[in-house]
């Protein structure tokens, strides 16, 4: 089927999400894990209205903007606030958003922040940092419906207290974790991390 | 990033180990078949074994019994060990000295150290660790269907309706595959499991059959029995693509679901159940491992598999098939390439002309005609065998009857181990050769499901330690000088994958290195142009009708069954932390996260010994004892315990007995008698 991106005409199979034909930052959305609409980074445009292009199949004669100045700046806020409240100090990718968009998070002066919360070291393997979490959910979804079916993880509180931890918070050898660390390589801002990388 | 493979189990996984200051500090996989990006806990936490302090990092002699190894140069170790096997071959002649190449090692270096057998010693006494693990499989495989192997791919998970996992604890010993079975579960499709123990895999099945130990035999021709009488078979399937069927459907007369219920335990409405779903279901898979082939009659109760899957016409199908998964990174490959004492590359038979014939001419030298003895068979043979060349392999954790294993070593005239990491198995040695582990080396891996793919050199091997191929193709230079035989010398493992590519084309012709850039390639694929063949048997067999052939698969009772001294039976496996022996996994990060041996106790059988979860207890057969922590469990039923073979200190495998079954030789590592007595 064909459609409009940002003027250009575009060809694109049934099902496709909007993700595949145009360009958009993304940051909760991956591919494996079937993570979809939790960061709104990716939204953009279509015929006038706001969509997540992660979440939103293509349509014959859709008409999509990904680069209004509205969209510019929403993700600019999104990111002065992510970078406002998480230690984004191990997530280069959204480092590299922020310079592009021209983040400056300072102009919002101060907000309750997750930096505060000490790392969870609970196994041999992998640190669980999250003042580094941004809840996109990867690790949720990749260890439960996504990859796993395991389910060791979950999301618990709202709003800024909002966090990925186990059931009842127990520690992870308590849990039916299995230590595959696929939470580990879908995390995009180092808050899931190899404790090999800590050491010297 | 470099990518490379996997040396844990079969599936085969990409990785992309990032290495630090001689450290892995961090795993990845690429999103690319066959794990897309996904890893178990061994793959992404267990690759820093080459780094242990354990390593072998020079060459080692013992110049004469109750002597202690001492430190050698490599000119002397290999002029030691080839002067010791050529005396022993003159002495003996070619059957005094067997070689065991390594499912953990590269196609290539399996393909040369089976060709230094061959070619050099004149001897078919070539064998591998299939033969405790997949070869009742590969048996009753090759004689129905002409081929030892899954049937079809990977990643027909996402293409199957109906699971039936016999014997695999699969979430534990294949847990990447396991992820997308059930993951494929949770979109719909429904899953038949039949096991002892209440696995990872029972906990996700639609149906769980469970079996006692050893009988799974029974239940499988009871389905079979059974849908006969029903009329659920597929007869147009039968009638054109297979043989056998008469003969085959009379064995079955006693089968009935009735004797079933009485011999398995599982009530007969579940097996009747479990047919008629896997009958009805047209992408309908079989998958097993160990449970099914560890046993007296493992070919049987491989072959009952076979013969159900035939009687519906689930094989040459997609979304179904036959498809045992293999438990090591290149045990497919070192079948593949000829590691075994009756077929050549390729499962071209020792025993017929034409394939000696093909050999003969490649590597220009005569060949023997009969065909070699198996790996247990040359262990029982000892001291009539007076040489082993054993590579990457430690037969006194993993042979069953470890005390027995010990004395035939003891009673051995020489040894060479080539190994990574010492072992259990290297004070029995008279050479060590210290090989380079998969992160220091070149080479392919063949996976599960028949895909060849890279392994690539990461690091420098640490001392004077050196690639497998390399320590193979020197000593059979020495050897091959001293019987004035030919012995090309090799630049690389490029160069030899090339001869295996004309060696056997029909297989792996159109596989390259330049071809595998890219990613695996899965064999037969005969062309460079060729995509290689995901689904086997479309047409025809691999067989000299082209048919696929029934074969009686007759239930008998395990070799010992428990008595009033020895009332509980033992299993044996593995668990997701480990790997076999140990030697890899004990020697990484996953040692932490289960240290010792626990073994699994019913908390009936637990009650009657006033046992607690956790507490010290002997598990004693009687062919030795062992310590253990107990883990008082429903995962195991009433009379059973399971005891993981990975610990060197409380081994398995002195409690385990070495009765064989007839066809393949494998042991019956998953049914003996032992008592548990409470330790203080």
């Amino acid at each position: 089927m064909r459609l409009k991106v940002n003027g250009k005409e575009v060809e694109a199979k049934e099902g496709a999400l909007l993700l595949e034909v145009a360009p958009v930052p993304t940051l909760c959305h991956h591919p494996h894990t079937e993570t979809r609409g939790v960061c709104r980074l990716c939204l953009v445009e279509v015929n006038g209205r706001l969509a997540p292009a992660c979440a939103t199949e293509v349509r014959e004669g859709m008409e999509v903007r990904t680069d209004t100045e509205g969209l510019k700046a929403l993700r600019r806020t999104l990111l002065e606030w992510l970078a406002l409240t998480t230690d984004l100090s191990l997530a280069p990718g959204l480092l590299g958003l922020m310079a592009a968009y021209g983040a400056e998070p300072g102009r919002w002066k101060e907000a309750p922040s997750r930096r505060g919360r000490p790392p969870i070291r609970d196994n041999p393997f992998f640190l669980r940092d999250y003042a580094k979490c941004v809840n996109c959910r990867r690790c949720v979804d990749a260890c439960g419906d996504g990859i796993m079916g395991v389910y060791a993880l979950t999301l618990a509180g709202r709003g800024l207290q909002a966090h990925p931890t186990t059931p009842l918070d127990r520690p992870l050898p308590e849990t039916p974790c299995v230590f595959c660390g696929n939470c580990v390589q879908v995390c995009p801002t180092g808050a899931l991390r190899p404790l090999a990388l800590e050491v010297g | 990033m470099m990518r490379t493979t996997c040396p844990y189990c079969g599936v085969g996984c990409q990785v992309e180990p990032e290495v630090r200051e001689g450290r892995v500090v961090r795993v990845l996989a690429p999103d690319l078949p066959p794990n897309h990006g996904a890893l178990c806990v061994k793959g992404r936490f267990g690759l820093d074994f080459p780094f242990s302090g354990k390593r072998l990092l020079y060459p080692m002699v013992r110049e004469r019994k109750g002597a202690p190894l001492r430190r050698a140069t490599w000119e002397e170790a290999l002029d030691f060990a080839a002067g010791k096997l050529l005396e022993v071959l003159r002495r003996k002649g070619p059957g005094g000295i067997a070689v065991f190449p390594s499912a953990k090692t590269t196609n290539e270096e399996v393909y040369l150290a089976q060709k230094l057998a061959r070619a050099l010693l004149s001897t078919h006494n070539v064998d591998h660790c299939s033969r405790l693990c997949h070869s009742s499989s590969t048996a009753a495989l090759s004689r129905s269907l002409g081929g030892a192997s899954m049937t079809n791919p990977i990643e027909d998970v996402w293409k199957t309706d109906l699971f039936l996992v016999v014997g695999s604890n699969t979430t534990e010993t294949h847990p990447v595959i396991a992820a997308m079975i059930k993951k494929r579960v949770r979109q719909g499709a429904r899953m038949i499991v039949v096991d002892p123990r209440y696995t990872g895999m029972a906990e996700a099945a639609t149906l769980w059959l469970r079996v006692r130990p050893g009988t799974d035999v029974f239940l499988l021709n009871a389905m079979a029995r059974y849908l006969l009488e029903e009329g659920l078979w597929d007869r147009a399937y039968v009638e054109a693509r297979t043989e056998g069927f008469a003969e085959w459907r009379a064995s079955l007369e006693g089968y009935t679901l009735e004797a079933a219920q009485e011999v398995t335990g599982v009530p007969k409405e579940g097996i009747a159940e479990a047919a008629r779903l896997y009958a009805t279901t047209e992408r309908a898979g079989a998958y097993w491992a160990m449970g099914v082939t560890q046993h007296t009659k493992g070919t049987a109760t491989a072959q009952a598999l076979v013969n159900l899957a035939l009687l519906t016409g689930k094989v040459g199908k997609e979304g179904a098939g036959l498809n045992p998964l293999r438990g090591q990174n290149n045990v497919q490959g070192a079948g593949d390439m000829g590691a075994l004492p009756d077929v050549y590359p390729g499962y071209l038979r020792v025993a017929e002309e034409g394939p000696r014939r093909r050999f003969e001419a490649l590597w220009g030298v005569p060949l023997p005609e009969a065909p070699g003895l198996r790996m247990t068979e040359v262990f029982a043979a000892i001291p009539e065998v007076e040489a082993i060349y054993l590579i990457g392999e430690d037969p006194v954790t993993s042979e069953p009857y470890q005390d027995h294993v010990k004395e035939k070593l003891l009673a051995l005239p020489f040894l060479v181990v080539q190994d990574i990491l010492e072992n259990e198995t290297t004070p029995f040695a008279d050479v060590v050769l210290p090989a380079a582990s998969f992160l220091e080396k070149e080479g392919t891996f063949t996976n599960t499901d028949r895909r060849v793919q890279r392994v690539r050199k990461l690091l420098d091997p640490p001392g004077e330690a050196r690639p497998d191929w390399w320590i193979t193709q020197e000593l059979g230079k020495r050897l091959a000088q001293a019987l004035g035989r030919p012995w090309p010398t090799y630049p690389g493992p490029e160069t030899i994958w090339e001869e295996v590519r004309r060696a056997i084309p029909e297989m792996v012709g159109g596989i390259s290195y330049a071809r595998l850039e890219a990613q695996g390639v899965r064999w037969p694929c005969p062309e460079e142009g060729h995509p290689g063949e995901a689904v086997l048997f479309r047409e025809g067999f691999n067989t000299p009708t082209g048919k696929a052939r029934f074969f009686p698969a007759p239930y008998t009772p395990p070799a010992e069954t428990p008595s009033p001294d020895y009332p509980l039976t033992l299993s044996t496996g593995r668990v997701l932390f480990h790997w076999h022996g140990g030697t890899l996994s004990r020697n990484s990060q996953l040692n932490q996260a289960y240290p010792e041996l626990k073994v699994e106790v019913n908390p009936i059988d637990a009650k009657r010994l006033g046992l607690e979860d956790g507490e010290p207890v002997y598990v004693v057969s009687r062919r030795g004892r062992i310590r253990a922590r107990a883990w008082v469990t429903e995962r195991t039923p009433e009379g059973v315990v399971y005891a993981p073979f990975h610990f060197a200190e409380a081994p398995a495998n002195r409690l385990t007995l070495d009765a064989l079954d007839p066809v393949s030789r494998i042991p019956e590592y998953k049914v003996s008698a032992v008592r548990l007595e409470k330790a203080d």
